[in-house]
């Protein structure tokens, strides 16, 4: 079975558009990070979270009130996974447990006829919500400039920096999608916690994949057709591994669907972002890092003939 | 087949050792099946009987983490600023100040606290030898005896906090340290958080002291009263204290007003006894006017009968430490007189909790070290816990001596800076024996126990992140990952067998080392498997069909050239390997750097991940190939590859 027979599409000569495109999502993305906002899960902001199972289902906004009456307003209350799940946030600090107990005390009292159980309490000091956030900076930081050392390393520096270029991109535009999907719907929950970072450097890992398949591809054929320009070796290129990042990244996005269908509340946000950014990996290695040599190349040889005309 | 012996025999034995690796898993599965079957009674029979095997099994066996079977996990950090603060001698104002700065740029600072301890005592231009050490030493030389001092702490913190958690009968916790002073205690299976936190915080600091003459307590508290009316003090505490606790409050107050009257009527007594000047009161009065002139033993109410006692509402609590941390006030309290709350409430009155107040001696008779085992039982007489001590030689003759010296008198046993009894000494006490009263319950002194015989923790230590994870949601999680992972293997080697037929079914086999191998190398080095790292399972499943895709895509393209078989796929593996290399080693080293920086589930999914990706380049490359191989020298002219 084959998905491709020989394709012969001109995807560099489309360039232009798909860098309209990428830079409308970009936009689209960053707006919604500049309005909405980023949300911050328990881990990057400090705090006490509640995750509590009721017996019978209960409305959010009858817990907010609960919630409000013992004191602890602007609390983030939230379904998680099902009604009857309710998972209460609060980034307010409180020596040893006190805040869990007011809630759980609070819940005791206003909701006397529906039991429920804690499924899980966590307590970040301020302290440590500062030292994660901070990590979670440099670890994307630290990511990206190895896999530009290594990319530059293997290839040429410019393949390297397109390469880094489409990372940033598969990066934001995963994190203007996280941003915008958050809180549309109870069974999707993405606020920026440990699990999400972990999904954005093996993303970064994992995109760059597709791009060194394109890239080694455009390597060798440069050897072969020497006569040929880069225009027509990368579009050649692309054309002859397109069946194959496709297929690499389908098997990926499989396992995903199926994580973000059965993997649980917790593996789901992992699983939404990393399908995003498995999607948007694909496509940039093609229209961002491989366009990206070829318009990069394109200038500096103008450049050189400039110069050697002037000569 | 001769030359690929070697690749065979490695293959076979990679095999071998994985499945001997995971051997103790499927026993540990089989004997939570099996105990499951059995009853309660013959289950423990069972435990009881085939216990070491048991154990063995155990600690061989692939390790969840706590999302997945639940537990608490608590990061302690150890006060180093509050060791320095007590190892320093002549503490005085500018100390305080400066010891406060540092704690403030501590909380948000990435420096060490020993480097901004000594930065901060060098921006104010005051030698550490003030308060530290001789006045020959340097800074250097007294910071580096500190920061040597502080590493200490932490390591016997960490012993100590070990010890502690093996008493309390975990099974299979882990203790280990992180960074310069942190300790990580991950407790699996346990959910009651109040123990755990008395368990790991309480510094159980045991200090025998003596309590002060009940004439100095009261003059003390009648001078602390006539200063602070003298400085027109109204307590603001009833009205600030907090929009939850208003109600209580209010009546407290009313409460407060009443007992008053009889707080004065008793200091009064006290007074005359001790024959000194004092306050009268002067008839009745309103509660309001009582306030005015007494707004210190308003809050705190003597003792009727003279004991020594005074008693402090709760709500009351937080005004009167405010009140006697003043320095003015600190100046009026003899120098070497202390105030220690009670640990429990004396009484309760109205619903509101009364706790007492002591004055005693500051330096301690005696303290915990000498305290050589403790046991908590029911004390028969009363009916209520207790906790008995006993102490070594050196500790009993001191404790004869003592008793000896002060009957009569009223020695209080102060367990981290808490009053837990003050009785009066009836005689001289021989043997070393003392006991602990003023436990709620059993349960309360059967932790005071663990904590005396673990031994006292040379810092404070400060709870900085605390999760537990009940058992319910973590046989949810386990189910989740189940269910991901058998429906994503189905899915993947469906589609590798559609797509690639022969090839693809020789892919599978390399998809199913691979997961094994992923399991083999989790148990073979303790790693812990956590419901992230089961979705780095899952994920791995979807890539490391990916190198194959790539080799098998290349022998597509090259069969069309028309070459032989064995042409075609030497060509294939061979133009492949370098992309395959170059995405799995990027993969791996995101892995690296996630391991590096996260924390808990997070490290547990780069932990498979890394795994995956390693072991992939081995089973797709390597074991396909071998299979490929093998398949042509025994004669086959082609394979199907879709």
């Amino acid at each position: 079975m084959r998905l491709f027979k020989q394709t012969h599409i001109d995807f560099m000569g489309k360039r232009n558009i798909w860098y309209f495109i990428s830079a409308l999502t970009l936009v689209i993305g960053l707006l919604g990070v500049a309005f909405k906002g980023v949300t911050l899960g328990i881990d990057f902001l400090g705090g006490t979270e509640l995750l509590v199972r009721f017996e019978n289902p209960v409305q959010v906004t009858d817990v907010r009130a609960a919630v409000d009456k013992i004191g602890y307003t602007g609390s983030e209350i939230k379904t998680f996974g099902n009604a009857n799940d309710i998972s209460i946030l609060t980034a307010r600090q409180a020596e040893g447990s006190k805040i869990a107990d007011d809630i759980r005390a609070g819940l005791t009292t206003q909701f006397p006829n529906d039991k429920f159980q804690v499924l899980k309490e966590d307590k970040i000091g301020p302290k440590i919500g500062a030292e994660l956030r901070r990590n979670a900076v440099y670890a994307v930081i630290a990511t990206l400039v190895i896999i530009m050392v290594y990319v530059g390393f293997r290839f040429k520096f410019i393949y390297g920096v397109a390469g880094v270029v489409a990372l940033f991109h598969d990066v934001l535009v995963t994190l203007g999608f996280v941003v915008l999907f958050n809180g549309l719907s109870p069974h999707l929950n993405l606020e920026m916690s440990q699990d999400l970072m972990a999904a954005f450097l093996t993303l970064i890992g994992f995109s760059i994949n597709d791009t060194v398949i394109v890239f080694d591809r455009i390597r060798e054929n440069l050897k072969i057709h020497k006569t040929e320009s880069l225009f027509v070796v990368i579009n050649k290129s692309v054309n002859e591994t397109l069946s194959r990042t496709v297929i690499t990244s389908g098997t990926v996005l499989l396992v995903l669907i199926v994580l973000i269908i059965f993997g649980g509340e917790v593996n789901r946000g992992f699983a939404f972002t990393f399908f995003i950014g498995t999607i948007s990996g694909t496509y940039s290695s093609i229209y961002v890092a491989s366009a990206i040599v070829l318009d990069w190349t394109n200038r500096k040889n103008k450049k050189n003939a400039l110069k050697a005309a002037a000569r | 087949m001769k030359k690929n012996r070697g690749k065979i025999i490695i293959i076979l034995a990679s095999i071998f050792l994985a499945l001997y690796f995971l051997y103790p898993t499927y026993q540990s599965y089989m004997l939570t099946k099996k105990l499951q079957k059995l009853s309660g009674a013959d289950s423990l029979q069972y435990v009881q009987d085939n216990d070491k095997e048991i154990r063995s099994i155990r600690s061989k066996r692939i390790k969840l983490g706590l999302d997945l079977q639940g537990g608490m996990r608590v990061v302690l950090e150890v006060n180093v600023l509050k060791m320095f603060e007590e190892m320093a001698k002549n503490k005085d104002d500018q100390f305080n100040a400066i010891t406060a700065d540092i704690a403030k740029e501590a909380a948000t600072s990435d420096e060490t606290l020993t480097s901004i301890f000594q930065k901060k005592f060098e921006e104010k231009g005051i030698r550490l030898s003030r308060y530290y050490g001789s006045l020959r030493e340097t800074n250097d030389e007294i910071m580096k005896r500190l920061s040597d001092e502080s590493e200490k702490a932490v390591d016997r913190a960490m012993e100590i906090v070990r010890n502690r958690v093996d008493q309390y009968g975990v099974s299979e916790p882990t203790i280990q340290k992180q960074g310069g002073r942190r300790i990580i205690v991950e407790l699996p299976g346990v959910s009651n958080e109040n123990d755990v936190r008395q368990l790991l915080q309480g510094t159980a600091l045991l200090e025998f002291k003596l309590m002060k003459d009940p004439d100095i307590i009261y003059k003390t508290l009648a001078a602390i009263d006539k200063y602070l009316a003298s400085q027109g003090f109204v307590d603001t505490a009833s009205t600030k204290g907090g929009t939850a606790k208003t109600e209580t409050g209010a009546n407290a107050g009313t409460d407060t007003a009443k007992a008053s009257e009889n707080a004065l009527a008793s200091l009064d007594q006290a007074d005359t006894t001790s024959s000194s000047q004092s306050v009268l009161p002067e008839g009745q009065k309103s509660p309001e006017e009582v306030k005015k002139e007494h707004p210190f033993l308003y809050l705190v109410r003597p003792n009727q009968q003279g004991s020594g006692d005074a008693y402090v509402s709760e709500n009351d609590r937080a005004t009167v430490d405010r009140i006697l941390d003043q320095p003015d006030v600190q100046k009026l309290i003899p120098a070497d007189m202390g105030f220690y709350w009670s640990s429990k409430p004396s009484f309760i009155s109205g619903g509101v909790k009364y706790f007492d107040l002591l004055g005693l001696k500051k330096t301690p008779e005696l303290t915990g070290g000498v305290i050589v085992d403790a046991r908590a039982t029911i004390d028969p007489n009363f009916n209520q816990p207790i906790v008995t001590m006993e102490m070594n030689s050196e500790g009993a003759r001191d404790w004869a001596r003592i008793t000896g010296a002060n009957v009569n008198k009223r020695i209080a046993i102060v367990l981290d800076n808490a009053v837990f009894s003050s009785p009066v000494v009836r005689g001289k006490i021989t043997g070393g024996r003392s006991q602990i009263e003023g436990m709620e319950n059993i349960d309360e002194a059967r932790l005071l126990e663990i904590i005396l015989k673990a031994g006292a923790l040379p810092a404070p230590v400060d709870i900085i992140e605390q999760r537990s994870v009940g058992p319910s949601l973590g046989e949810d999680s386990i189910q989740a990952g189940m269910n991901s992972f058998t429906i994503a293997l189905v899915l993947i080697v469906g589609f590798m067998l559609i797509y690639y037929r022969t090839g693809g079914a020789i892919a599978n086999i390399a998809l199913i080392f691979n997961v094994l191998f992923i399991f083999a190398i989790l148990a073979a080095f303790g790693g812990t498997l956590t419901l992230p790292g089961i979705a780095g399972v899952v994920l791995t499943i979807g890539m490391a069909v990916d190198a194959n895709v790539l080799i098998y895509e290349r022998i597509r393209e090259e069969m069309t050239t028309g070459k032989t078989l064995r042409a075609v796929i030497d060509a294939g593996y061979g133009k492949a390997f370098s992309a395959i290399f170059d995405s799995n080693i990027t993969t791996f080293f995101s892995g690296v750097v996630l391991f590096q920086f996260g924390t808990g589930p997070v490290q547990g999914f780069a932990l498979t991940l890394m795994m995956g990706v390693t072991a992939n380049l081995f089973t797709a490359i390597v074991v396909t190939r071998v299979i490929f191989d093998v398949m042509t020298e025994r004669g086959a002219t082609s394979i199907n590859f879709g």
